[in-house]
C-alpha cells in the first residue's frame, strides 16, 4: 500500500508539488489564523530581541557607547565561570529539593479535594490558593522574617519543643531549604489547581467503575487516575523543572542569592551581570549557553515521559 | 488487612490531617502579615510575639491613602491586569484551540519551537525591548506590561493539553451545519472550555497584579505606579523597613484577588461538577 | 447570543484601556530651558513670585525638576526646610521628588540611561556606585560648573566623581568611620566608658580584640555585628579604606589576593573565630533589636560605622537608647597607623537627557555649594557635609544628648580631614565587592582558608574586568 503512493507522489512535477503543498497550507487557514497571534507578537518581541542578544553575545558593550566585537571570547569566560556553574548546579538540587514533593502534594491534595468525601471542599481550596495571589515581594519578606535564626517565629515555635534554633537563612543548606519553603508554599496552590482542572477531565465512573471491582483506593489513585492524568502531570512537571532554574523573583527577595551562592540561579546570576555589572556581552552569552542547556533538558524530559506513555 | 470500616476512617481521617496541615502551613504567613499590618511599629519584634495586639491601629492604612494615593494605585493596578488577562485569553484559547483540534503542514515543529520559548529567560530580551518600547513612545505607559504578554506560549500550552479533552462531533456536526471556523470557536468551543479559561485567567490576572519588574522597568511617574511598586518602595535600607505600612500594602493589595477569587470559584465549580455529571 | 454580548464587552474593555492609557503622559516632561536674555515665567503651580534682596539675575532658570532618592535623604531635605528656602530664591522651578530605595536607583537609573529617556533630572547615588555609572556613561559633563568647588569639598570625594579629567557629579555628604560604643555595656565590663578613655583601649585594633574579649567575657554581650554566610564585605572595605589598600591599585592591578589586603582579613577572622560577634546582618530588622536592646538584654557593644549611622541611630533605630552611646575614634591596623576610613557618601549626578540642566544645577549649588544648606540639611540629617567650610557653624561643636551630651561632631570633622585615598570604590566595585563578599562568607563560615578565598576572588575579577 505504502509504495504504491510513494510511487505516485514522485511522478508529480516540482510544481505540482508545491500547489499541493499550497492547497494544504490553505485548506488549514484556519488554525494558522488561531495560532498567529502568538508568533506575530513573538517575532516583534521576541525574535528581534534575541537575535539582537545573540550578536550581543559576541560583544562587549555597556549598553551606552560603542559596541565592542570580541567573538568568542565571553563564552570562553563563561567556561571558567565558577558562579555561573554553580548556579547551574544550584538548578539542579532545587530540583530535586522541591519539584517531587510538590508535584505529588498538589496531585494528592486535589484528588482528595475532587473526591468529594471532604467536607469543606471550598474553604480548603481557597485556603491552599491563597499563597499564589499573596505579592511575591511581601511573601519574601515575610519569610525573612520569619525564618530569622535569633526572632524568627519558626524558631521560636521550634524552641517550644526543645530543638535547637534553626539557621535557616546563615547556612548553605538552610538557605536551600528556606528557598524551598517559599516557593512550595507560593506554589503548590497554583500546581494543585492545575491539577484539578485535569482531574475534571477524568469522567468520575471510571475510578468508581475500578472501586466496585474491589480495588481499594489507593490502587485506583495509581491504576487509573494516575495514567490519565499523565499528560498533566508532564506539564506541571516541565513547568517546575523550568521554574526552579528561572526562579527570580523568590530568590530576589529572599536571600539575593546566598548564602554564600547557595541559591543563586542562572536568571539571578544573568540578572546581576546584565543590571548589576553592565556587562550585557556576557550577560548575553550566559543567557544562550543556559537556554541551549535548558532546551536539551526540556527535549530529554518529552523524551522520557513520551516513551513512557507508550 | 485492617476491617474496611476502620481503613476507611483512618484514610478520612489523614486526608484532614493532611489538609489541615498543609492549610495551616500556608496560612500562617498570611495571618502574620495581617498582624504585623496592625501592630503600632515598635511592637514587630516584640519577643515573646504578639499576634493581636491590644495598640491595634489602622494607621497604616490611613498612611497609604494620604501618602500614596492608594486607591488610585489600586486602580492602575486593575486596569493593566484586567486589559491584560483578557488579551491573553483571547489569544491562548484561539492558539490552544488551532493546535488541539487542527492538523496542518509544520504543526509539530510550531508547536515545539513554541515551547522553545518558554525557556528563555527574560532578562535576555529585557534591554533590546526597552530600546523597543522607548521607540514606540511607551514608556511610563501601561502598553508594555499589556502587549508583550499576549504572546503567552505557557497559556497556549494549557489551552491546548485542556481543549483536545473536547469531543469532536460537536465540532464536525457544526461544520456540516456550515458554519464558519470562528463561528465555531466563539459559540461551541469558548463555553465548553470556559472552565479552563477561567482558571487560566485567575493565574494571569494575578500574575499581572503582582509583576513589579515589569513596572519596575517601564513606570516612571508615581501617579502611574502599581501596588508592588509601593511595596517594594517600602523596603529599607537606606530608611527602615517601614513594616506595618509595607504589610498593610500587602494586604491591599490580597483583598481584591481574594474577592476575584471567591467570586469566580462559583463559576470554577460548575465547571467541575458540571464536568463530572456529563461523564 | 452569547457571541454578541461577549464582542460587545470585550470592545468595551478594550475601548477603556486604550482610554485609560492614553490618559497616562508619556513622560515626565519638563519645560525647556528658558533663553538667556527673557526668563519665561511658566505657568507652573508656584506661589507669587518672592521679592528678593539681591537684584534678580538675568537667567533664572524655571521649569519642572525630577529628583530620585532614598527616604532618608529625602527627610533631610524636607525636615531641614532648604527646599522652601530654595523656592524663594528660585520660585520659577518646581522641584519633584520621587522616593527609590538605592538598589532600586541602581537599576532604573542606568536602565534610563541607556535607553536615552526616562532618566529624572537629578539623581542621588552612593559614592559606592558612583564611578560606575559615571564610567556608563550618559550624565552631563558638570565640569565648569563645579570647578570653583574643587578645594571647597574633601578631597577624596573628588575621585568617583571624575573621568578623563572631566567630573560628572556634585558630593553631598562624606561618610568618616568613626568608633560607636554602647557607654553603659562598657561600664558593666569595668572598662573605661568615656571617648579617650575609649580611643585608647582600641587604639588598634588587637587592642579591639582584647576589649571584645572583656566584654563577652564580663557581660556576655557580642562585640559588633559580623554576619557570616551574608557578610556585605563592608567592614572589611573600612579596614582596607584606613590603610590606603583597596580592591586594586594606582597602577590598576587587582590587589584582592595581596599579602596586606590577606592579612586584613585574617585580622577579621580572629574575630569569627573566638565567637565575639553577633550573626545578625546589618540593615536588618534582627540588627536593629540588638541595637536598641536595653543594657540587661545584650545589646550589641559597639559599631565601626560611618558618621551618618549617628543620625540613624537617634532617629529610628535606637532612639530609646538616648545618652547610652559614645563615639571614639576607630582602631588603627598597627600603632601609629591611619584612625580614619570612609563608608559610604553620597553625590547628584544630572543625566545629560535632562531637559532641564541648568535648572537641576541650581539646585544642586544651592543645596551642596552652599554652607547654609548643607548646615540645615545636617542638623536635620547627620549627614556630615562634604562642603569643608560648613565645619567652622557652630553647630558642629555642640553637645549631643544622644551620645550622653558628647560633642561628637568635632570627632567627625577631625576624621574626614585624615581620610586617606583609598583604593576601594571605583567603576568596577559591584563586582569586586559580589566576588570579595562571597570569599568573606566562604571564610567566615569555615569553608575555605583567607588566602585561598581571596585568591579565588581575585581571579576571577581578573578574568572578568580584564585586570591584571
Amino acid at each position: 500500500m505504502a509504495e504504491t503512493t510513494v510511487l505516485k507522489d514522485s511522478h508529480l512535477s516540482l510544481s505540482a508539488k508545491l500547489r499541493q503543498k499550497w492547497a494544504e497550507i490553505y485548506k488549514a487557514r484556519w488554525p494558522y489564523l488561531f495560532i498567529s497571534p502568538f508568533y506575530i507578537l513573538f517575532l516583534i518581541f521576541g525574535v528581534y530581541p534575541i537575535l539582537f542578544s545573540l550578536y550581543l553575545s559576541l560583544t562587549e558593550w555597556k549598553g551606552l557607547g560603542p559596541i565592542k566585537f570580541v567573538g568568542l571570547k565571553n563564552f570562553e569566560l563563561l567556561l571558567k565561570d565558577k558562579v555561573f556553574w554553580q548556579s547551574m548546579t544550584n538548578g539542579v538540587i532545587l530540583f530535586f529539593l522541591y519539584v517531587p514533593i510538590m508535584t505529588l502534594l498538589a496531585l494528592v491534595l486535589a484528588v482528595i479535594l475532587n473526591s468529594k468525601r471532604v467536607r469543606g471542599f471550598r474553604f480548603f481550596r481557597t485556603m491552599l490558593f491563597i499563597p499564589y495571589i499573596m505579592n511575591i515581594v511581601a511573601a519574601g519578606f515575610t519569610f525573612r522574617l520569619m525564618l530569622n535564626q535569633k526572632y524568627g517565629l519558626v524558631n521560636l515555635m521550634l524552641g517550644i519543643f526543645n530543638i535547637a534554633p534553626v539557621p535557616w537563612l546563615e547556612s548553605i543548606w538552610g538557605g536551600r531549604i528556606s528557598l524551598c519553603l517559599l516557593v512550595i508554599w507560593a506554589w503548590l496552590g497554583y500546581n494543585m489547581v492545575i491539577m484539578l482542572a485535569g482531574l475534571q477531565t477524568i469522567p468520575s465512573e471510571l475510578t468508581e467503575a475500578a472501586l466496585i471491582d474491589g480495588a481499594s483506593s489507593s490502587q485506583a489513585f495509581f491504576y487509573v487516575t494516575i495514567p490519565l492524568m499523565r499528560p498533566v502531570i508532564l506539564f506541571s512537571v516541565v513547568l517546575s523543572t523550568m521554574g526552579s532554574f528561572n526562579l527570580f523573583s523568590e530568590i530576589y527577595n529572599l536571600t539575593g542569592g546566598g548564602p554564600i551562592n547557595a541559591t543563586i540561579t542562572p536568571v539571578i546570576v544573568i540578572f546581576n551581570q546584565a543590571f548589576g555589572n553592565f556587562r550585557l556581552g556576557y550577560a548575553s552569552a550566559m543567557a544562550y549557553l543556559y537556554f541551549i542547556i535548558l532546551f536539551a533538558l526540556t527535549l530529554l524530559q518529552f523524551r522520557y515521559f513520551g516513551q513512557q506513555a507508550d | 488487612m485492617l476491617p474496611r470500616r476502620l481503613s476507611l476512617w483512618l484514610t478520612d481521617a489523614l486526608m484532614y490531617a493532611l489538609l489541615i496541615g498543609v492549610s495551616a502551613f500556608m496560612m500562617l504567613p498570611f495571618i502574620w502579615m495581617v498582624s504585623t499590618s496592625l501592630k503600632p511599629a515598635d511592637e514587630i519584634f516584640a519577643i515573646p510575639p504578639i499576634i493581636i495586639s491590644p495598640n491595634s491601629t489602622l494607621n497604616a492604612y490611613v498612611y497609604l491613602q494620604e501618602q500614596y494615593n492608594i486607591i488610585g494605585i489600586i486602580k492602575n493596578t486593575f486596569v493593566i491586569a484586567f486589559s491584560a488577562t483578557i488579551l491573553r485569553l483571547f489569544f491562548c484559547a484561539l492558539g490552544g484551540y488551532g493546535f488541539a483540534k487542527f492538523k496542518f503542514p509544520g504543526q509539530a515543529a510550531l508547536f515545539a519551537f513554541l515551547l522553545g520559548t518558554m525557556v528563555i529567560p527574560s532578562a535576555v530580551t529585557l534591554v533590546p525591548v526597552y530600546i523597543i518600547m522607548r521607540d514606540l513612545k511607551w514608556i511610563d505607559t501601561f502598553w508594555p506590561l499589556i502587549i508583550p504578554g499576549a504572546a503567552n506560549a505557557f497559556g497556549i500550552f494549557f489551552m491546548r493539553q485542556y481543549t483536545m479533552s473536547v469531543s469532536n462531533e460537536l465540532m464536525d456536526a457544526a461544520r456540516i451545519d456550515g458554519a464558519g471556523e470562528f463561528t465555531i470557536f466563539w459559540r461551541i468551543i469558548l463555553p465548553i472550555i470556559a472552565p479552563g479559561l477561567t482558571s487560566l485567567g485567575l493565574i494571569f490576572f494575578m500574575g499581572s497584579w503582582n509583576d513589579f519588574v515589569g513596572p519596575l522597568i517601564y513606570l516612571k511617574s508615581p501617579e502611574h505606579f502599581t501596588l508592588p511598586l509601593i511595596i517594594r518602595s517600602l523596603i529599607g535600607p537606606v530608611g527602615r523597613t517601614v513594616y506595618d505600612v509595607q504589610m498593610a500594602t500587602s494586604v491591599i493589595s490580597l483583598i481584591p484577588l481574594l474577592i476575584i477569587f471567591l467570586i469566580f470559584q462559583r463559576r470554577f465549580v460548575e465547571g467541575i461538577t458540571a464536568g463530572a455529571i456529563k461523564g | 447570543m452569547l457571541g454578541k454580548k461577549m464582542l460587545n464587552f470585550m470592545g468595551i474593555i478594550l475601548l477603556i484601556a486604550v482610554l485609560l492609557s492614553a490618559c497616562a503622559p508619556t513622560a515626565t516632561s519638563a519645560v525647556e530651558p528658558p533663553a538667556t536674555d527673557a526668563p519665561e515665567a511658566t505657568p507652573v503651580a508656584s506661589e507669587a513670585p518672592s521679592v528678593t534682596e539681591e537684584p534678580v539675575e538675568a537667567a533664572k532658570p524655571s521649569g519642572k525638576i525630577t529628583l530620585w532618592m532614598w527616604k532618608a535623604a529625602h527627610d533631610a531635605l524636607t525636615n531641614s526646610g532648604v527646599l522652601d528656602e530654595f523656592k524663594k530664591e528660585y520660585p520659577d522651578v518646581e522641584v519633584e521628588i520621587v522616593e527609590y530605595a538605592p538598589t532600586d536607583v541602581y537599576q532604573k537609573l542606568p536602565l534610563a540611561l541607556q535607553a536615552g529617556t526616562g532618566a529624572p533630572d537629578i539623581s542621588l547615588v552612593e559614592n559606592s556606585h558612583l564611578a560606575q555609572i559615571v564610567a556608563l556613561g550618559g550624565l552631563t559633563d558638570m565640569t565648569e560648573w563645579v570647578t570653583p568647588y574643587l578645594d571647597k569639598m574633601n578631597a577624596y570625594k573628588w575621585a568617583d566623581a571624575k573621568l578623563d579629567d572631566r567630573y560628572y557629579a556634585m558630593p553631598w555628604d562624606s561618610g568618616p568611620v568613626v568608633f560607636y560604643y554602647r557607654r553603659d555595656v562598657f561600664e558593666a565590663a569595668g572598662l573605661p566608658s568615656d571617648p579617650e578613655g575609649v580611643s585608647e583601649a582600641v587604639v588598634t585594633w588587637d587592642g579591639y580584640f582584647n576589649v571584645c574579649q572583656t566584654i563577652m567575657e564580663k557581660t556576655g554581650s557580642a562585640c559588633f555585628s559580623n554576619n557570616k554566610a551574608n557578610n556585605y564585605g563592608r567592614l572589611y572595605e573600612m579596614m582596607l579604606w584606613q590603610q590606603g589598600l583597596g580592591y586594586y591599585n594606582a597602577e590598576g592591578q587587582v590587589t584582592v589576593d595581596s599579602p596586606e589586603n590577606i592579612a586584613t582579613l585574617e585580622t577579621l577572622k580572629k574575630f569569627w573565630d573566638a565567637n565575639l560577634t553577633s550573626d545578625q546582618l546589618e540593615w536588618t530588622d534582627g540588627w536593629y533589636a540588638e541595637l536598641a536592646a536595653e543594657t540587661d538584654a545584650k545589646p550589641i557593644a559597639t559599631l565601626v560605622e560611618a558618621a551618618w549611622m549617628g543620625a540613624f541611630l537617634k532617629g529610628w533605630i535606637a532612639p530609646g537608647t538616648e545618652g547610652k552611646w559614645g563615639v571614639a575614634l576607630m582602631p588603627a591596623m598597627a600603632d601609629g597607623q591611619v584612625r580614619a576610613a570612609n563608608d559610604g557618601g553620597s553625590a547628584f549626578v544630572i543625566p545629560d537627557q535632562s531637559q532641564n540642566k541648568e535648572a537641576a544645577w541650581a539646585l544642586t549649588e544651592f543645596l551642596f555649594g552652599r554652607v547654609d544648606s548643607q548646615v540645615a540639611m545636617f542638623k536635620a540629617s547627620d549627614f556630615l557635609p562634604s562642603l569643608e567650610e560648613a565645619y567652622t557653624d557652630p553647630v558642629f561643636s555642640e553637645p549631643d544628648p544622644f551620645f550622653a551630651d558628647q560633642a561628637v561632631r568635632p570627632t567627625y570633622v577631625d576624621v574626614v580631614k585624615i581620610v586617606p585615598i583609598a583604593y576601594v570604590y571605583g567603576p568596577y566595585y559591584p563586582e569586586m565587592n559580589g566576588f570579595v563578599a562571597t570569599a568573606i562568607q566562604k571564610v567566615a563560615t569555615g569553608q575555605t582558608p583567607v588566602a585561598d578565598a581571596l585568591k579565588e576572588a581575585a581571579d576571577a575579577i581578573r578574568a572578568q574586568t580584564g585586570m591584571p
